[in-house]
This record gives structure tokens, C-alpha cells and sequence, in this order.
């Protein structure tokens, strides 16, 4: 009985190594098979990956790349606005439409270019419309008066500054703070003296064919004390010369004269609505 | 916390009324009339538009490609100009100079790339007149938003139209900041920096006459004569 038992375990553990060895086989067999049935659907996944890398073009490259970054504006830099009168307007003291009239201001020059006034200042005015305060082109020089920002057009900015020193005849353009120009320069007699004070450039004039006024002339906002009943105002201009050797000197009617190759050089620097201080 | 109804109309937008009184007139009504005062205002503008590739329709081109450049550094003349006019004199708030500031100098760099690329063929910058924008806080924040989301209208709509893929590349990186910075004004503004999924696009044709309604351009005053002189001397 017991030898009978022991042969049935025997059979039974026999039985049993067979069957897991069968099953083991057919599940590698099946592995196998599964591993090659899904093996040429991986293929073409790679295919498709290496294709659509080939239809997916690179980047273009911009036509324009900025090589430096942007510099905001920093504020420091001395800069004076003037604008255009657009039409005619009357200046007052004070930014209300009842002030005193302090002058008129035309639309053209005597040179016939369009007006422009150096702008100081703004304010609301008692209306409610914006006022600028301007410096004007009358006698007495250094008059400042309010006009109604409506009257002016677009502002232009200039960072342009020319300082003529009459002690020393001497006529220094600054951009910044920065001198870019100096030259020696004739300023009036005692009799006809430039006047002092704080101006602008109104217009440039060229082309015409004075050699007393040289090459190129500006025009300023400075009026001459002396000569008021001078045809066009008696303005005074910076201008070139046909007497050269009087520079540097008291020899003008209050005219600032510099020698010709000073005055085109300083034409190509000093834009329109520069400020000009005269000391 | 924002919310949907503070995104502004055009007319909460149009500091002048120019630009409300130019979008009816691109729908219809007064459209003679209107592309009449265009012609007088936006002269620079109609004279880049003039050539025979716009108006005859043609499709992409390298001569299209130019004129739209050309567009592309005036209009950005006129935005570099408006914020540095709104720095220097207009006395505005930290907050207002400060995205002022950043946005301004981004277009004085798309001027001087744009120029650059034109080299010899780029048209001088016209003269701006403001109108009192850029003297005014509120009134200049208004024209920022319009002027950027107008920006950002044009570009897409000049994408189509371009003919050399490096050119809307460069332009693509332009658009995305112009975007940013009209999304930077609204929000300061406390409006909601995008209104829309969809961004509308605008042609030139469209552009330059809403250009042109706000009389901002300028011919430049002739400061400069031939006359003899009557300086004192």
C-alpha cells in the first residue's frame, strides 16, 4: 500500500515536471510569435518618424535679426522742441483768452519759410485747452507769451544747443552735452551790438547769391535794438562772410558772421529750432 | 479682477474721433470723401501704395515685399515718434513712462533694422503733428492701445501677402511683440489684455487710411529759403 502511494507521487511529480515544461515551452513559443507578429508594425513607426522628419522644414531665417538691444530713452540728454505756427494767433501773458496780447505771431518769416516758435511750456488754461508758452520773435528779445497749443502744429526736438560768447567771439555747438563745433566769430560794433539773451533758429537760408552773407545764413529769433525799422524786422542772422580777415571782431550790425568754411560746416550740424544763447 | 466688460469700443479708444469716423468710412458712407482727406493727410503713405502691384491685386512679389517694408518703417516712424514726443514732454505718471519707455524703445529698434535692411531704398520719416496726444496722460494711453492693436492688425494682415519666407519670419517676430505690447498697454489701462481668440486683420489700404483720418502725418514745414537774406548783417 504504501509502496503504491509513493509510485503514485512519483507518477503524479513526473506528470506535473512534463506539463509545466510543456506549458513554459508553448508560452515562449507563443512570446516568440507575438514578439514576431508585432515586430514589422515597429518598423514602419520608425519609417514614419524618419519621413516626417524629412517633410518638417527647418526654421527660416529672418530676413532681419537686431544685432544690438533697444536703449530707452535715458532723460539725460538736453533736448528743446519747437513747432510750427500753424495759423496765425495772438500770444498772451497768461493762458486765458482774456490776457493781455503780448504779440502776434504770423504764419510765414520775412524770408518767406514757415514760422516756428521755440515752446518753453504748457498749461491748461482757464478755457480748459491746453496753452504753450512760446518764445517769441519781438522786441523786446527774450518776450514770452502763451498761444493755444491748437494754433501750433507738430513739435519738432532738437538736442542741439549753440553758444555764442561775444566777450570772447567765440561760437561753440553743443549735441548733448557734448561740444561738436567751435569757431571764431565777429559779433556787432558798439554801436549796432548783438543782443544778449536766450533765441532760437527760426529758418535757413541758401543758395542766393550775396557774398556779404556768404554760403549759407540762419536766421534767428534776435531782433537788433539798433536798426528796428530794418527791411524784414531786423532780425539777426549767423552767416557767413565776404571780409574773412575781420574775424574774429566787433564788426557787424549785430549779425553774428563767421568765416564761409565755418558757416557750411555748421550748416550741416545745427538743424532748425536749435536754442541760442547769446552771453 | 478683470473682467469682460471693460474691453473698451473703438470709440472709448479714438482719442480724436478720427479713427471711429475712418472705420465707417472703410464700411461704406462717406468712403470718397474720406479716401479724399487720406490723400491730403497720408500722402507718404499713398504714395507707397501706388505702385501697380497693389492696386492691379497682384499677388505676392518681391516689389510687394518692398512696398510693404516701406509701409512698415513709416508706420513705425509715426509709433517710435509718438512715445518718444509722450517721454520727453508729457510729463506722465512712473507707470506710464515705464511701459512707455520699454514699448518706445522697441520701435525706435524696428525703425533702425527696418531702415537698415532698405538701406538706400528707405523713405525719410514724415513729420508728426500729435495734436496734443502726447501732451495728454490719458489721451496718449488711449492712442498707445489703438495704435498697437492696429499694429498687430496690420502684420497679420500682411503675412499672406508676402512673398519671401525670410521676410515673414522677421515680420512674425515683430507681430508677436507688437501683440505683447498692446496686451501690456490694455492691461495697465485695466482692460482685458486679450479680448478675442481671433486677432482681425487689416490691409494697408485699411491701415493707411486710419492712418490718415487722425491727420498725424505731416508734411514737413519748410524752415529753409533761397530768398536773399535781410538779416541785419
Amino acid at each position: 500500500m504504501i509502496r503504491s502511494r509513493a509510485a503514485t507521487h512519483t507518477a503524479l511529480a513526473a506528470t506535473g515536471i512534463v506539463v509545466a515544461v510543456a506549458v513554459i515551452t508553448f508560452g515562449v513559443t507563443a512570446l516568440a510569435g507575438v514578439l514576431r507578429r508585432h515586430q514589422p508594425e515597429i518598423a514602419p513607426k520608425r519609417k514614419v518618424v524618419k519621413q516626417s522628419r524629412i517633410s518638417v522644414p527647418s526654421p527660416v531665417h529672418p530676413a532681419f535679426v537686431p544685432r544690438n538691444h533697444p536703449h530707452p530713452l535715458s532723460g539725460k540728454t538736453p533736448m528743446s522742441r519747437w513747432a510750427l505756427v500753424r495759423t496765425a494767433a495772438v500770444a498772451r501773458a497768461q493762458p486765458n483768452p482774456s490776457a493781455a496780447i503780448v504779440a502776434r505771431l504770423a504764419t510765414r518769416t520775412p524770408e518767406g519759410t514757415a514760422n516756428i516758435t521755440s515752446v518753453v511750456g504748457a498749461r491748461q488754461g482757464s478755457d480748459g485747452r491746453l496753452w504753450v508758452r512760446v518764445a517769441l520773435p519781438v522786441l523786446p528779445n527774450g518776450t514770452r507769451g502763451w498761444v493755444p497749443r491748437a494754433a501750433l502744429g507738430g513739435y519738432g526736438l532738437v538736442t542741439t544747443r549753440l553758444v555764442v560768447v561775444l566777450g570772447s567771439f567765440k561760437a561753440v555747438l553743443f549735441r548733448g552735452h557734448r561740444a561738436i563745433f567751435k569757431a571764431p566769430v565777429g559779433v556787432g560794433k558798439a554801436s549796432s551790438p548783438t543782443p544778449k539773451g536766450r533765441f532760437y533758429i527760426r529758418d535757413k537760408v541758401l543758395g542766393f547769391s550775396n557774398p556779404f552773407y556768404g554760403p549759407v545764413a540762419f536766421g534767428t529769433s534776435a531782433r537788433s535794438d539798433s536798426f528796428t525799422d530794418w527791411p524784414g524786422g531786423g532780425f539777426i542772422g549767423i552767416h557767413g562772410t565776404n571780409e574773412p580777415g575781420l574775424i574774429p571782431g566787433r564788426i557787424s550790425h549785430g549779425c553774428i558772421r563767421m568765416k564761409n568754411r565755418d558757416i557750411s560746416e555748421l550748416a550741416k550740424l545745427m538743424p532748425v529750432g536749435t536754442p541760442v544763447v547769446i552771453r | 479682477m478683470i473682467s469682460e466688460p471693460t474691453i473698451p469700443s473703438l470709440e472709448q479708444l479714438d482719442a480724436t474721433g478720427a479713427l471711429r469716423e475712418s472705420f465707417a468710412a472703410v464700411d461704406g458712407g462717406s468712403r470718397r470723401d474720406f479716401l479724399w482727406k487720406g490723400t491730403l493727410a497720408g500722402a507718404g503713405f499713398l504714395a507707397a501704395l501706388s505702385t501697380p502691384a497693389w492696386a492691379k491685386g497682384k499677388g505676392p512679389s518681391k516689389s510687394l515685399d518692398l512696398l510693404i517694408l516701406r509701409f512698415g518703417l513709416t508706420f513705425e516712424h509715426l509709433q517710435a515718434q509718438f512715445y518718444e514726443e509722450g517721454l520727453r514732454i508729457g510729463g506722465f505718471s512712473e507707470e506710464t513712462k515705464r511701459w512707455a519707455r520699454v514699448i518706445g524703445a522697441h520701435e525706435r529698434a524696428h525703425v533702425q533694422i527696418i531702415r537698415h535692411v532698405l538701406g538706400p531704398k528707405a523713405i525719410p520719416s514724415p513729420f508728426f503733428d500729435y495734436h496734443g496726444v502726447t501732451e495728454h496722460e490719458g489721451a496718449f494711453t488711449k492712442t498707445a492701445v489703438a495704435m498697437e492693436d492696429l499694429t498687430t492688425a496690420l502684420l497679420i494682415g500682411l503675412m499672406p501677402v508676402l512673398d519671401s519666407p525670410s521676410l515673414a519670419a522677421a515680420l512674425f517676430s515683430l507681430l508677436t511683440v507688437e501683440a505683447r505690447h498692446a496686451a501690456w498697454v490694455r492691461h495697465d489701462r485695466g482692460l482685458l489684455p486679450v479680448g478675442k481668440p481671433f486677432d482681425d486683420p487689416k490691409t494697408i489700404p485699411e491701415v493707411n487710411r486710419l492712418v490718415a483720418s487722425t491727420h498725424f502725418m505731416k508734411s514737413t514745414p519748410k524752415t529753409w529759403s533761397k530768398n536773399a537774406p535781410r538779416f541785419t548783417g
